[in-house]
């Protein structure tokens, strides 16, 4: 390059840069704007002006290039800063749109992504927007309207329409449109398979499918295309789970448009959310319309239902349908496959025919019953398997205007009953609503319809059944054969509605039929025979109900006259286990009047029939036999029972009239004078009874002869009875008998009695009433015989009662004299008679003890011999004697009061003694003269002995008593307690002395067991002595008892009893006890004294023992004392048996009391070691008495002692002594225990210490106060005790003063001598 | 050395048994009456009793009772010595659960030795076969009584 070019380089490079810059812009602009056809004006200027630029500067760069100095001298920097400057435009340009921009080659691809990605985001906002919108959409037009929306704000068209396809893909229907009328667009049908189009070709091929020009392009609609207007189009397939679901169309009106892929593309996806909103909204809308229709027929069902009448039925079901799915008419047809099927219910819009007469016709609905299919036709014309003459080909269809039909068969358990159809005018499609609610309607019809029938069945059964129970219960309700024969008929003509009805019965030959009853036909065929002939005698071979049509003209042999009217005649036969007995006969003048039901009823009737005139014969039958059992019976419950003869004779009549079944009945008895006379009746009106009482004469009767030829009589007619007198036929007549019968009766003495039984109205007697009869007059015999023997047996037990009853009075009364009255007044009672009398014998008379009756007022107490009069025969015999009249009889009534008082018949029985002999006579008067039966006599005699026995024990118990009174009297004043008791041991006796011996009253102890009352038994122990006292406890002391026992024994020789005899031995007992211990008491006094005595002698003289001399000393001193103790106590022995010898001996002298009281007490004091405190307040020498000294000195040693031993150790004693007027008190006084005053007198008894002493273990022998009392007695004094328990005791005795002249002159005196 | 306990109310016999005894060597306890008997007894451990029956207040058959009740004293031998020479009054004794029964009067001389047989029988555990024995000797002189 040479310096000229590098020195332009700087000015051209710039401008062709500009240059450049902006040929890219213009280029940029250029793209859009051939794209956008229609573009601004603005737009081409712009694109034109930078084109320009990009010329000049390029123009001007060049020129530069080749030096032609266009810019002259222009400094190159200007020139560049100019070219930067003029660049900024286009650097702008290309900035804000980049599309326009060329800058660089890759730029473009850039350019191009960036915009798709731009476009992909709009339609990803456009289809969230519309996902947005639509899920708030709730029906299909609304989510349409939100997908016209969004397509409107991205294609920015204005006409939309919406339509949707089916879900077979068969059609296309408008559904929703913007900007074109929808009313119009809806009512759009596309079918899918024959039309052509865009929008089916998008339905088929689902694919988006756009036309530049709509008027000029082939796959168009053109009606469509033209009622829209439409130029551009947009078809897009609403797809749904793979299938499309509609097509949406976007159409300019006013110009063409071309509808790009990507449009086509965001189109697509907002169709698809559209899809799948309006499948939902669909899906909604089915199930709505599913519901809607399930309400539907569940309304039309329940309407259906609701209807019992089948009509009504049909009528709800073709009125509710048509009004519910539109159709110009609806129908029901009836009737089975094969059969004619006319219309049962039809409805028709208004001004469309009937199908009428038409309807076997029609093609549909044939199919559907042929095929049980539904059968679905939108047009006829184009359904050519509907063109099929068999079925009626299309003709009917088309004259009656229908173009679509739809038939549904109306199937019931599987059988076609029927079809429903509807029909439209016009060509259409049925829809699967439709058709399901066809098949719904049909179904609940063909229930309703089923259900009627069998309701309808039901009833028609039940009214048969109801009929044939009616008639049957009227037929049983009756047993008799007539009455149940005549209801027969008159219950099959109100079944059967017939003209007339006949019954007919075999005859028993079983040859020929016998009529029996009729209705509706002449009486005078009751008893017509004929033989089992025609439809009769079909009905009797078959044994079935047999139904003759056209009767009259028809029946072999031809029907006799009064039957030769009736065209319908059933037959029924009447069997009865297997055999025809008769014949139902129905008939009807009118012809076809009876179908098969009737012969069924009439069948089941005659069954009934049969059945109730079994009954009725076996009833009958039985009735008969039951008349003659009941007959038999009644006559041997009347006549069996015990009767009297009265009585019996009128059961005698009532069993005759029972059981012959007559009106009344008599029976006669002949009496003499050849009379007959009433003895019995039953039912006999007054008249004739008071007749027939008077007597009536055998002449006037045959009854007689029948008593006597012991034949029965039996007249079936009496007022033609010539065997019967005149007057009795009228007495019987003027009573209502018109019939008898009578038999003999063999009465019991000897005569034939007539039994008599009268029957109302004329009557033919069988077999049965005359074997009846025969049975009567055995059976009354039998009866009259029994009543014979009850009488006797009556008056037996009659006497045996009263004597019972007499005899139990008489047992329980124990005065004789009251026995006697009671006997004197039973007797006349007993024998029916008036008067008794009871004599007695004493002496040699007879004494009238009592009697009872008139004129036996002052009976009492007369005497007669016991040999005058019939008492006085009785006594001598002795043996009973009865006189009927004793009037005439003055031995009989001689002394008799009775007799002579005017009583005729008597009877006496002698009374017997006790011992055999006669005790006296007890007469029995009657006031007439009168026969004594023997049993009235037994019975008197029986009664004398119950009054003898009676008496003997009445006496017998007065004895008794007496002696019991006596032995009680003995008994309560016996010294000895008596006690006796039974066989149980139970107290019968307890007398006063046991009573006090034991404390216990009698009252408490009766009845009650020794051992509750003593607490022990009186029955000797074995194993004691015999003699041994029995000891018991009376309140709380010992009792002791001596007891003797007897045994009581019965005849049987048991022990009957015990009688326990007792006395109290206590005192004794005291005495032996006493006794005893004084035994031991003075064993022990003697033992002790001896013991030391014997005791000290034997140390002293052992050997082996060297003992001190002190010791020996002790030992003789007790030696000594001791023996004096013995020696002393020898004395007392000595004394007492003196005193109780009564021979003891003092040797009264002038005794010095004091100083043998000091004596004495030193004595006392010297062995007693108990520490007590001795006083003797009486000095020696100053008080002399007269007495033995040596006893009076054991009198006080015994006292003192006494008081030290039953005194507190240290207690004071004191002995002192009083002078009176010629004795002197000496007193011996201690602090001990002291004396009950009960004791005071007893402690001076021998042997005697108080309890008290016994328990306190103090020796002594109970005889020291004995002997001091008898010592004193000896000496002319005595002793007595004053004390007080617990508090000492003061014993005081007195003795004789001495007298004072000292004449002491020792004396000898006997004890108990004062 | 055997201790004796003689319960006697009557001052001569106590002293005839003292003196007999205590020349045997034996050693004598007196009491004049039961209930002093009772105490000697339970506290003196004598190895034998001679008891008298009939005694004021408490008598010998109340003593023996109490003294056999009492576990202290029921090991002790009771030999009754006594006037009352009824069999039925030995019977009872023996019963009461005496070893032997001397009646009074007795011989003096010979009271030590049969002390000692009893205090042996008793030391040899033999107080019931000698028990039984007296019994047997008793019945046989009630069945000839």
């Amino acid at each position: 390059m040479d310096d000229t070019l590098q020195a332009i380089l700087p000015d051209a490079v710039p401008l062709l840069v500009i240059a450049g810059l902006y040929a890219l812009v213009s280029l940029a602009l250029a793209v859009p704007l051939a794209r956008e056809r229609g573009s601004s004006w603005l737009g081409v200027g712009i694109w034109l002006l930078f084109t320009l630029v990009a010329a000049l500067a390029a123009v001007l760069g060049v020129l530069r290039l080749e030096e032609k100095e266009v810019l002259g001298d222009v400094d190159s920097w200007i020139v560049f800063a100019v070219a930067a400057a003029a660049a900024v435009p286009a650097l702008i340009v290309l900035a804000r749109r980049r599309e326009r921009g060329l800058l660089v080659t890759a730029g473009r691809r850039v350019l191009e992504a960036e915009e798709l990605a731009s476009e992909r985001g709009r339609e990803a906002d456009a289809i969230s927007r519309l996902s947005g919108a639509l899920s708030h959409a709730v029906t299909g037009t609304e989510a349409a309207a939100r997908l016209f929306d969004e397509l409107e704000s991205v294609l920015g068209v204005e006409t939309f329409m919406l339509a949707v396809v089916d879900e077979e893909a068969r059609t296309a229907r408008g559904f929703a449109a913007r900007g074109v009328d929808e009313s119009w667009w809806e009512g759009v049908v596309l079918d899918l398979d024959d039309d052509i189009g865009a929008i089916v070709t998008v339905a088929r091929e689902r694919t988006p499918y756009a036309i530049y020009d709509v008027t000029t392009a082939p796959n168009v609609n053109r009606k469509l295309a033209d009622t829209v207007g439409a130029k551009s189009a947009a078809f897009v397939p609403l797809v749904s789970e793979g299938r499309v679901v509609g097509v949406v169309v976007s159409v300019t009106r006013d110009d063409h448009r071309l509808f790009s892929a990507s449009e086509l593309e965001l189109v697509q996806g907002l169709a698809n959310e559209a899809a799948l909103a309006l499948g939902r909204t669909r899906s909604d809308e089915a199930l709505r319309v599913a519901l809607d229709r399930e309400r539907l027929v569940a309304a039309i069902g329940r309407k259906v239902r609701s209807e019992l009448d089948l009509d009504a039925v049909l009528t709800v079901a073709v009125e509710e349908t048509a009004g519910a799915i539109g159709v110009s008419r609806c129908f029901i047809r009836l009737g089975e496959p094969g059969e004619p099927m006319p219309i049962r219910a039809e409805w028709d819009a208004p001004g469309i025919d009937p199908v009428g007469a038409a309807a076997e016709r029609l093609p549909a609905s044939n199919l559907a019953a042929r095929r049980r299919v539904t059968v679905a036709v939108g047009d006829i014309e184009k359904a050519p398997e509907l063109d099929d003459p068999t079925l009626g080909g299309l003709a009917t269809l088309r004259e009656l205007g229908t173009r679509a039909v739809l038939a549904t068969p109306i199937v019931v358990f599987d059988r076609t009953i029927g079809v429903f159809g509807v029909h439209r005018s016009d060509a259409t499609r049925w829809t699967a609503g439709e058709i399901a609610l066809a098949e719904a309607v049909a179904r609940e019809v063909g229930l309703a319809i089923h259900t009627a029938r069998l309701l309808g069945e039901n009833e028609r059964r039940l009214r048969q059944q109801e009929t044939l129970l009616n008639a049957a219960q009227v037929l049983t309700s009756d047993l008799r054969f007539e009455s149940v024969i005549r209801r027969l008929v008159e219950e099959v003509v109100a079944l059967t509605r017939a003209d007339a009805v006949d019954c007919w019965i075999f005859e028993p030959d079983r040859k020929l039929l016998r009529c029996r009853a009729v209705y509706g036909l002449p009486e005078w065929n009751v008893g017509r025979q004929i033989p089992p002939e025609g439809t009769i005698g079909k009905a009797v071979a078959t044994g079935r109900t047999v139904l003759t049509h056209e009767f009259a003209a028809t029946e072999q042999p031809p029907p006799s006259p009064p039957y030769a009217v009736f065209n319908d005649v059933m037959s029924a036969p009447i069997t009865w286990l297997g055999e025809a007995r008769g014949v139902l006969g129905v008939c009807a003048r009118e012809a076809n009047r009876f179908d098969e039901a009737d012969v069924e009823m009439l069948g089941a009737f005659a069954r009934f029939a049969s059945l109730a005139l079994h009954n009725a014969e076996s009833f009958e039958e039985r009735e008969r036999q039951a008349q003659v059992q009941r007959g038999f019976y009644r006559v041997a419950e009347v006549l069996g029972s015990p009767l009297s003869l009265a009585e019996t004779f009128d059961a005698l009549a009532q069993a005759a009239c029972e059981a012959l079944g007559g009106t009344s009945a008599l029976v006669l008895e002949p009496r003499a004078g050849d009379e007959l006379v009433l003895a019995g009746s039953f039912e006999l009106p007054e008249p004739v009874r008071t007749r027939l009482a008077d007597g009536l004469p055998e002449s006037l009767c045959p009854f007689g002869t029948a008593g006597g030829s012991e034949r029965i009589i039996s007249s079936s007619s009496l007022a033609d009875d010539d065997r019967f007198d005149e007057s009795v036929r009228k007495l019987f007549g003027d009573s209502g008998y018109g019939s008898l019968l009578c038999a003999p009766v063999a009465g019991t003495r000897g005569q034939t009695n007539a039994v008599v039984v009268l029957f109302a109205g004329e009557r033919t007697f069988t077999d049965d009433d005359l074997a009846l009869t025969r049975h009567l007059s055995g059976a009354a015999r039998g009866a009259l015989e029994r009543s014979e023997l009850f009488e006797a047996e009556r008056r037996a037990r009659t006497f045996s009662q009263r004597l019972a009853r007499v005899g139990a009075l008489l047992a329980t009364n124990l005065d004789p004299g009251v026995v006697l009255n009671e006997v004197a007044r039973e007797a006349p009672a007993l024998l029916d008679a008036d008067a008794a009398a009871i004599r007695l014998l004493e002496r040699d008379e007879l004494v009238v003890r009592t009697a009872d009756g008139p004129g036996t007022a002052d009976l009492v107490g007369a005497r007669s011999s016991s040999s005058a009069g019939i008492s006085g025969v009785v006594a001598q015999s002795p043996s009973p004697l009865a006189v009927s009249d004793a009037r005439d009889q003055p031995r009989l009534t001689r002394g008799d009061g009775l007799l002579e008082g005017g009583m005729a018949a008597c009877v006496a029985v002698p009374m017997s003694a006790h011992g055999g002999g006669l005790y006296g006579v007890l007469a029995v008067y009657s006031r007439e003269p009168r026969g004594w039966r023997d049993d009235e006599v037994q019975s008197l005699v029986a009664l004398a002995g119950t009054a003898s026995a009676s008496v003997a024990n009445a006496e017998l118990y007065q004895r008794v008593a007496e002696e019991k009174e006596r032995n009680e009297a003995i008994l309560a004043n016996i010294a000895d307690g008596i006690v006796a008791v039974d066989r149980d041991d139970r107290i019968v006796l307890w007398n006063a002395t046991a009573e006090q011996i034991t404390g216990v009253p009698a009252s408490e102890a009766l009845g009650r067991r020794i051992a509750e009352v003593l607490q022990r038994e009186l029955t000797r122990d074995p194993a004691q002595p015999p003699n041994e006292p029995v000891r018991m406890r009376r309140g709380n002391r010992d009792v002791w008892l001596s007891v003797t026992e007897a045994v009581m024994l019965d005849p049987a020789r048991a022990v009957a009893g015990r009688i326990f005899a007792f006395r109290d031995v206590s005192s004794e007992h005291v005495v032996e006890q006493m006794k005893s211990d004084f035994v031991s008491t003075v064993s022990h006094e003697l033992r002790t004294p001896l013991t030391s005595i014997y005791g000290f002698a034997g140390t002293l003289l052992r050997g082996d023992v060297e003992f001190s001399e002190s010791e020996r000393e002790t030992f003789l001193g007790y030696i000594a004392s001791e023996s004096e103790r013995l020696i002393r106590i020898v004395d007392d022995l000595l004394n007492i048996a003196r005193i109780d010898a009564k021979k003891i001996e003092v040797t009264l002298e002038r005794t010095d009391l004091g100083e043998v009281a000091h004596e004495t007490v030193a004595q006392v004091a010297d062995h007693v070691d108990g520490g007590h405190t001795f006083a003797v307040e009486v000095e020696p020498g100053s008080l002399w008495v007269r007495a033995d000294r040596e006893k009076l000195s054991r009198i006080l040693h015994n006292l003192v002692d006494n008081a030290a031993k039953f005194s507190p150790a240290g207690s004071k004693i004191t002995v002192s002594a009083q002078r009176r007027s010629d004795t002197a008190e000496v007193s011996v006084k201690d602090e001990g225990m002291g004396i009950p005053h009960s004791e005071w007198e007893r402690i001076f008894a021998k042997f005697y210490r108080t309890e008290h002493v016994a328990q306190s273990g103090v020796e002594g022998t109970g005889l020291g106060l004995f002997l001091a009392r008898g010592l004193l007695a000896a000496m002319g004094g005595r002793i007595w005790v004053d004390s007080r328990e617990g508090h000492g005791a003061n014993f005081t005795f007195e003795l004789p003063l001495a007298r004072a002249d000292g004449a002491d002159v020792p004396e000898m005196e006997a004890a108990g001598t004062p | 050395m055997t201790r004796v306990l003689v319960i006697d109310d009557e001052a001569p016999i106590r002293l005839l048994c003292r003196v007999n005894l205590e020349a045997e060597h034996m050693e004598v306890l007196e009491a004049p009456d039961g209930p002093s008997g009772l105490e000697l007894a339970r506290t003196a451990s004598p190895d034998v009793v001679l008891l008298d029956v009939m005694m004021p207040g408490l008598d010998g058959w109340r003593v023996a009772e109490e003294l056999l009740e009492d576990p202290d004293t029921a090991g002790i031998p009771v030999v009754f010595l006594t006037a009352r020479a009824d069999l039925r009054d030995r019977a009872r004794g023996m019963d009461l659960g005496g070893l032997d029964y001397i009646t009074k009067p007795f011989n003096p001389v010979e009271l030590a030795s049969l002390v000692r047989s009893v205090v042996d029988a008793v030391k040899r555990g033999e107080r019931d076969q000698l028990r039984t024995e007296k019994i047997a000797q008793l019945r046989e002189l009630f069945e000839s009584a």
